[in-house]
């Protein structure tokens, strides 16, 4: 039953979309500027269905409708609620449906919210927007079908990969699909842009808002992926350098870039172009990962269940977009006169777009080169974080520098900045730094480099709140997060602890200034899973500290899979991590400790950065 | 003053960081080793036995006094180049090294360009 009242909707969802673009197209013709009612009408009945069909299979899930093939595949009726619920999105047909929602409703919002702007503009945008869903919903309804039927009627369902059973993963793929999905609201209104030769200031305001809204929901996801990437995988570690992660990153620089080049346009109006291929850069490359993450053709920790046909699919959308965007920019490309000053905020825009485009071709190059050295020379490599760290870490100096100076320049021209002012912060900042290194012992050349050049923007954004009588405070929020954040896992980064060694029930093992004892196991019945609890005991003998961490290891029967729970007591200095794993054929369990200086600080720095892209969503949205 | 300030400070920290010369640290040279019969992770990362195995593989390497590098080559001679992390620099990895810097020396001079070009206007 519900997998008919899913399918019809979908073909709903078609008819819809072809109406959209049909009405659409006839209005353009009228010479009124009045977008018709009956566009507005369409479009709101599409974000109904498609938000239906969307709760539709959320009900099979809860209801456990086995005869949904999704539901089959990715549920099982013994797990909690909570799971079942998020597990519509958890899986590929069902986060393509998320996509098709976002999709839809941003093109319903985007009509709507753009009352002033001209009209062909945003039919354009509209008709744009509704043949990106179209190829998504054919995509959907037959290649990757979540309502398929299933016949015979299973007793039960396969149910959900343990390890994304998990708070924290029922929110990223929302978060993360506001923010990449989200950029194709922008990239069909840069292709309308183009053909009706909006290209004035008012262009850049009629997206900011989405620009913003997407930017900092990426910003999220990206947090909220590491966060559980740090608890649940079971390493300590937070970034990989992981395909899956690079191609969230990707759309994120794409994005940056432009939110600071769109201030040009909007308050100089220079850059038409180069903002508009950011615009088309951003989605294109959000399709580019969801190629790259559901064809399976590279090796990652997050690995989607995969199926070639759907790369194929997906490549064929991703050069279609391409072309077409590509020859509508070359039809309209008209050499414009910048008007830039050498020490204006021109000019560090750019440079803003400068790294930023150095640390998207690095990720895209690091990610796309292994592909192909295997098929010209079918010699397999590996690119992981030794490659990234070391070609961008050093960069990342030199741009911190400029971003603690950039805002502080004038639009247009300006004399040269306050030198000396720029000579004490830094004085200060390597002074801090020396400090820092010579009461905890320990040295790079880079990590000196690192911690010098975020503290220097540190200090110069909180100059800035007492200097300045007026300053954009979501821009210093941002800033000054992203200076700590550098600066938090540059600390981290080198003064984290990590012991890995071999222990068996009762013996205790001394390695440094650590005591670890395993004092016993425990084992437990949950609902869905049995437990194994270790006890663990760890002294330091400097601090004298002594805690007790309890590292799991939990046995799932549905699908039968173990996980390891790390065990993570922390507080605003460091974090203790523990996990425990056993050993095949061996009664001694693998023990990973580590003490992680600061951790706690590295979320809260990513969380304010976005919360500056938010409250400069409400600052937008107060001056327009 | 001010500059012979900074430059002493400066000069200080270089010479701390150098004279840190480390003894072969195990746990880095085990992050920069594929686990090869795992999804993306390191045999730091990993549980499985093929890491356990390499990492006393490793253990013995260093206690024959090999360098990091010549472990490095010795284990890519034996699995193949997808072992390592962080790709050789060789000649078939030259343009993943060297791209990311050539784009970066190019992107400053067009930046660069853009601003001199409109000097000249004004």
């Amino acid at each position: 039953m519900l997998s008919n009242i899913g399918n019809f909707l979908l073909f709903l969802n078609i008819l819809l979309s072809c109406l959209a673009i049909y009405f659409s197209v006839s209005c353009l013709k009228t010479t009124n500027d009045l977008v018709l009612k009956k566009i507005y009408q369409t479009s709101l009945l599409q974000c109904t269905t498609i938000l239906i069909s969307f709760f539709t299979l959320v009900a099979a899930f809860i209801i456990s409708d086995f005869s949904v093939i999704n539901v089959y595949e990715n549920s099982h009726s013994q797990k909690p609620l909570f799971y079942k619920i998020s597990g519509t999105w958890g899986n590929h047909e069902g986060s393509l449906l998320l996509w098709v929602i976002i999709l839809t409703v941003f093109s319903y919002l985007f009509l709507i919210l753009n009352k002033n702007h001209p009209k062909n503009y945003r039919l354009y945008t509209l008709v744009i927007q509704n043949l990106l869903i179209l190829g998504f919903l054919i995509f959907i309804l037959f290649n990757s079908n979540p309502f398929s039927f299933v016949s015979p009627l299973p007793n039960e369902g396969l149910g959900l990969n343990p390890i994304l059973q998990d708070p924290a993963l029922a929110i990223h793929p929302p978060l993360l699909y506001v923010g990449f999905v989200g950029s194709s609201i922008y990239f069909s209104a840069a292709m309308a842009s183009m053909i009706t030769n909006y290209s004035d200031k008012l262009f850049a305001k009629s997206i900011k808002t989405w620009v913003l809204i997407s930017w900092s929901f990426q910003t999220l996801g990206i947090l909220v992926g590491s966060i559980w990437a740090y608890y649940e995988l079971g390493w300590g570690g937070f970034w990989f350098w992981d395909p899956v992660e690079n191609a969230s990153l990707l759309p994120w620089f794409a994005m940056t870039a432009l939110l600071h080049s769109l201030l040009v346009l909007e308050k100089r109006n220079a850059l038409y172009f180069w903002t508009i291929i950011l615009c088309l850069l951003t989605f294109i490359l959000s399709v580019t990962g969801t190629f790259l993450v559901r064809s399976g053709i590279l090796n990652s920790v997050h690995t989607f269940a995969n199926d070639p046909t759907r790369g194929i699919y997906i490549l064929m959308y991703l050069s279609l977009m391409i072309l077409a965007s590509v020859y509508i920019l070359f039809t309209r490309y008209k050499p414009a006169s910048i008007e830039i000053n050498s020490n204006s905020k021109e000019t560090f825009v750019l440079v803003n777009n400068w790294f930023m485009m150095f640390y998207l071709i690095t990720v895209l190059l690091g990610t796309l080169y292994p592909i192909f050295t295997d098929a010209m020379t079918n010699n397999k490599i590996s690119v992981g974080p030794p490659f990234y760290n070391s070609v961008i870490i050093p960069v990342v100096v030199l741009f911190l520098f400029f971003m603690a100076i950039g805002p502080n320049v004038k639009w247009i021209k300006n004399k040269f900045i306050n030198f000396k002012i720029y000579l004490l912060i830094f004085l200060a900042a390597v002074l801090l730094n020396f400090i820092i290194f010579s009461f905890f012992k320990s040295y790079s050349v880079i990590s000196n480099l690192i911690v010098i050049s975020s503290l220097f923007l540190i200090f110069s954004s909180i100059f800035d709140i007492f200097k300045k009588s007026s300053y954009n405070f979501p821009r210093v929020i941002s800033h000054l997060s992203f200076g700590f954040l550098i600066l938090f896992i540059g600390l981290n980064h080198n003064f984290s602890i990590e012991k890995d060694f071999n222990l068996k029930v009762g013996e205790t093992k001394q390695i440094d200034n650590f005591k670890f004892y395993l004092k016993d196991l425990k084992l437990t019945q949950d609902t869905n899973y049995k437990t194994i609890t270790g006890q663990l005991k760890v002294n330091d003998l400097f601090t004298k500290e002594e805690r007790i961490l309890k590292p799991e290891i939990r046995i799932y029967d549905n699908p039968k899979t173990l996980t390891y729970e790390a065990s993570i007591q922390s507080n605003f200095l460091r974090d203790y991590y523990l996990s425990m794993s056993n050993i095949d054929r061996s009664e001694y369990y693998n023990i990973k400790f580590q003490k992680k200086p600061l951790m706690i600080w590295i979320w809260i720095s990513v969380a304010t950065l976005s919360l500056g892209g938010f409250l400069s969503l409400i600052r937008h949205a107060k001056y327009n | 003053m001010k500059i012979r300030i900074l430059y002493f400070i400066f000069f200080l920290n270089i010479t701390i960081s150098v004279s840190s010369n480390e003894a072969l640290n195990e746990s880095q040279i085990h992050k920069n080793l594929r686990c090869l019969v795992c999804q993306g992770q390191s045999i730091a990362d990993s549980n499985s036995e093929f890491a356990q195995t390499l990492k006393m593989v490793v253990k013995d390497l260093i206690k024959q006094g090999k360098t990091e590098d010549e472990i490095y080559s010795f284990l890519s001679d034996k699995y193949g180049d997808w072992i390592l992390y962080k790709p050789k620099f060789n000649y078939e990895n030259f343009f993943l090294w060297s791209f990311p810097y050539i784009v970066l020396v190019f992107g400053g001079l067009i930046v660069f360009f853009l601003i001199k070009k409109q000097q000249k206007k004004t």
